[in-house]
């Protein structure tokens, strides 16, 4: 027979000051754990959610990123040839060629410089990235002086509001006006800014185009286009535009093995201070436990009352530290992608998959924490207990 | 006052689990205070090393992605035709690169084969090496760190295909592994070699990513910093010139800010560490009350009670502290672990000072944990403690 779950709960505030004290230990790992993970959680989510998995994204060979990559006007005519292409209601194949180029532009939060990814669009590009949305505003007209900004870059950057001023171009003397806001699905496209293809090309003085991607009538099929594009007769490098972005994010995997060692360092610290509690726990209830054992619960019932009690402390603190941090969850952060030298903001995430992994930490740590002190507690000798007393 | 050091003695022994306990829980926190200070502090060491090489870098105005033309040069050096005050101009491009069939992602550098040796003297110590990059056009300088990733020595010959035009493999022979360059992780080569192969492949040419000049002394730093940016303003490429410190650090505080975060998990492993030992030293408290409430009544002063809780305190603090700063200590000096490397940090120093200073804190925890209690003995009203007992 168990003890019941109240007699555990009481017995958290007899020692109220101890059990603060580990609560806080442990609420403030699982916070410091919470943060860490939401920054990969956020990135990752942010590029999970980019590009499509119809589209093909095609670079020059070698390049490892849009803006590292050339292609010559003549490739582009090639590359409407591949297989599968799709095409658009006025019969054009579904081909968007796109500039990328970037600029510095200053944070809203601490007016530190951000270098944002231009994009220059010609208008079927609105067809290929079928996820991209206006959500205030309208289009900018192709070659005026107009550009529509993502929502996560509006919200990070200074003066991307409808109507405000960005100077681009090679010597930032072009004033380009945003005049539509859109979003992509919560993807790397909304910390862009988006003109129009021949406009970005004249500010910027560039002749070539930095990526092409296709839209794809046939998904399932994708490996025959991309197998086209790769081959002889055209041999530019194509992927699935989704891939090119899940590759970004493999900079995340450094914060996620950093956040382990810390962590795994620091729940030691924590399975200690838990030990050290629970002992002064037993020692202080020997008598209680004795007369226990006296009116029949058995030591495999005072074995597990003493673990509850330490995972119950753990698991609220648990429940605090993630509180805590769904405080900082959605603020928008940016990081520099080594790979396309522009910044990526995203919002930091709290998931499901971090509340599972702290709430995991919490239990194991409560656990090993109290298992020696439980164990001591469940042979204690009833006699010598009660006698002593 | 033998006796008294007994009691201290005894105190601490009385309940060995218990002090162990949070000795360790002090401990492991130190650990991370060391490391990530250890971490902040090489991260800085570097920048001030960077400060130090008197180097200043031109980038194009609006984007470092931007290049600029090769034939900048000349005109930057035409500002001080003595070379007293501008020592080296030295055009760079990035072509950053991979080898094949390997995803791991390389840094390297085509650079100007006449001026690299003068402006980056931490590089090609020996005469031979500087005498291999002279006459070998396809003469290549690994960084140690890459050095140990790959497998790579002198004498090799690599191939390395690079991200950028002309995209099509390019052979090296390494030269030097440059021991003594604090930067571990990029690779140089010889702009004249990378220029044939754009020529060929009918790339653009004579284009560079950025150029790093070395001056005389921090007062030509200081000048021509202003002066670079005056001489191309309002042409068609503006450039825009800070010294190497203020380039390296914009490009750190980018990606995560990692020193900003890196201090603020340190001094959260602390308040933990403060928790972990106010707990200790509370369940002591709680136990010995009717101690505290005897020693005061048989005569002894308030004073005395408060100078034992906190030495106790104190006490299992330190050992915490040291055995928390001897740990990365030994381990990053005295065993294998000292080859770890962190990016732009060569290897991991965990200073003495930094050792010291988490000792100190570790008091500081001790002092802070010590408090409460300490504070409460003083108070404690003998009466009413030696009534409350059963």
């Amino acid at each position: 027979m168990a003890l019941p779950l109240y007699y555990n709960w009481r017995n958290l505030f007899v020692r109220k000051l101890s059990t603060m004290l580990t609560f806080a230990v442990v609420a403030v790992i699982v916070l410091v754990l919470a943060v860490l993970l939401s920054f990969a959680a956020g990135i990752r989510a942010s590029l999970a959610s980019s590009g499509s998995r119809s589209n093909i994204m095609v670079l020059k060979p070698g390049a490892t990123a849009e803006s590292t990559s050339i292609i010559l006007p003549d490739e582009i005519s090639k590359l409407v040839q591949a297989p599968h292409v799709a095409r658009g209601g006025d019969g054009r194949p579904l081909v968007s060629e796109e500039l990328c180029v970037q600029t510095s532009i200053p944070r809203s939060t601490d007016g530190t410089l951000a270098n944002v990814a231009v994009r220059g669009v010609a208008p079927v590009a609105f067809d290929v990235h079928r996820e991209v949305r206006l959500i205030e505003g309208r289009r900018f007209d192709d070659g005026a002086l107009e550009v529509i900004v993502g929502k996560a870059a509006r919200d990070r950057y200074a003066n991307l509001q409808i109507g405000g001023e960005v100077p681009l171009g090679k010597l930032s003397n072009r004033t380009y006006r945003v005049v539509g806001v859109f979003e992509a699905g919560g993807g790397a496209l909304e910390s862009e800014i988006w003109a129009g293809l021949t406009s970005i090309r004249d500010s910027f003085d560039r002749r070539f185009s930095s990526s092409a991607v296709l839209a794809l009538d046939d998904a399932v099929r994708a490996d025959e286009t991309i197998a086209a594009i790769n081959g002889p007769s055209i041999q530019l490098e194509a992927r699935r535009e989704s891939d090119y972005y899940i590759e970004l994010s493999r900079k995340t995997r450094e914060i996620v093995l950093l956040t382990s060692i810390l962590i795994g360092i620091m729940s030691i610290g924590a399975v200690f201070a838990v030990a050290n509690t629970m002992y002064a726990s037993v020692d202080g209830r020997r008598r209680e436990i004795a007369m226990l054992r006296t009116i029949g619960f058995s030591r495999g019932a005072i074995l597990t009352a003493f673990l509850i009690e330490s995972m119950l402390i753990c698991v609220v603190a648990c429940a605090a530290g993630i509180g805590g941090s769904l405080l900082l969850s959605g603020s928008r952060q940016d990081f520099l992608s080594d790979t396309t030298w522009t910044v990526l903001a995203y919002e930091l995430r709290i998931t499901g998959d971090i509340v599972v992994s702290a709430l995991g930490l919490a239990v194991v740590v409560g656990a090993v924490g109290a298992l020696a002190p439980a164990l001591r507690a469940s042979r204690i000798r009833v006699i010598e207990a009660l006698r002593k007393a | 006052m033998n006796l008294r050091l007994l009691y201290l003695a005894r105190n601490l022994t009385r309940n060995r689990i218990r002090t162990a306990l949070t000795c360790a829980a002090v401990a492991l926190p130190i650990i991370i205070y060391v490391l990530s200070t250890a971490v902040v502090e090489g991260y800085e060491e570097f920048l001030e090393q960077a400060a130090r090489e008197l180097r200043l870098a031109v980038t194009q105005r609006t984007s470092i992605i931007n290049p600029l033309p090769a034939g900048h040069r000349p005109k930057i050096e035409s500002l001080d035709p003595t070379g007293a005050r501008l020592v080296a101009v030295c055009g760079m491009r990035w072509i950053g690169g991979r080898i094949e069939n390997d995803p791991r992602p390389l840094s390297t550098l085509a650079v100007d084969a006449d001026t690299f040796p003068t402006s980056f003297p931490e590089y090609l110590r020996s005469p031979d090496e500087r005498e291999a990059w002279v006459r070998d056009k396809q003469a290549l300088i690994i960084g140690r760190g890459v050095a140990g990733q790959f497998g790579w020595k002198k004498g090799d010959r690599v191939t390395i295909v690079p991200s950028v035009p002309p995209y099509t493999p390019m052979e090296f022979h390494v030269v030097s592994t440059s021991e003594e360059a604090s930067d571990p992780l990029t690779n140089w080569f010889r702009r004249d070699y990378l220029e044939e192969e754009l020529r060929k492949s009918g790339a653009p040419e004579g284009l560079v990513s950025f150029f790093f000049i070395k001056c005389g002394s921090k007062a030509d730093l200081d000048h021509f910093r202003v002066a670079i940016d005056a001489l191309f303003a309002r042409s068609p490429d503006e450039t825009k010139t800070q010294d190497e410190k203020t380039f390296m650090n914009e490009y750190v505080t980018q990606q995560f800010n990692l020193p900003r975060n890196l201090r603020i998990l340190a001094a959260v492993t602390v308040f933990v560490a403060v928790m972990a030992a106010a707990n200790t030293m509370s369940m002591n408290f709680r136990d010995r009350i009717s101690e505290y409430a005897t020693l005061k009544s048989m005569g002894f002063s308030g004073g005395i009670v408060f100078t034992m809780i906190q030495s106790e305190s104190l006490l299992t603090c330190a050992a915490g502290g040291i055995a928390g700063a001897a740990v990365p200590y030994v381990l990053f000096t005295h065993t294998p672990m000292k080859n770890f490397t962190v990016p732009l940090i060569q290897h991991l120093d965990i200073a003495p000072a930094v050792c010291g200073q988490a000792v100190l804190i570790a008091l500081a925890i001790g002092l802070l944990a010590g408090a409460w209690p300490s504070w409460l003995a003083v108070r404690l009203h003998v009466v009413t403690a030696l009534r409350s007992l059963e």
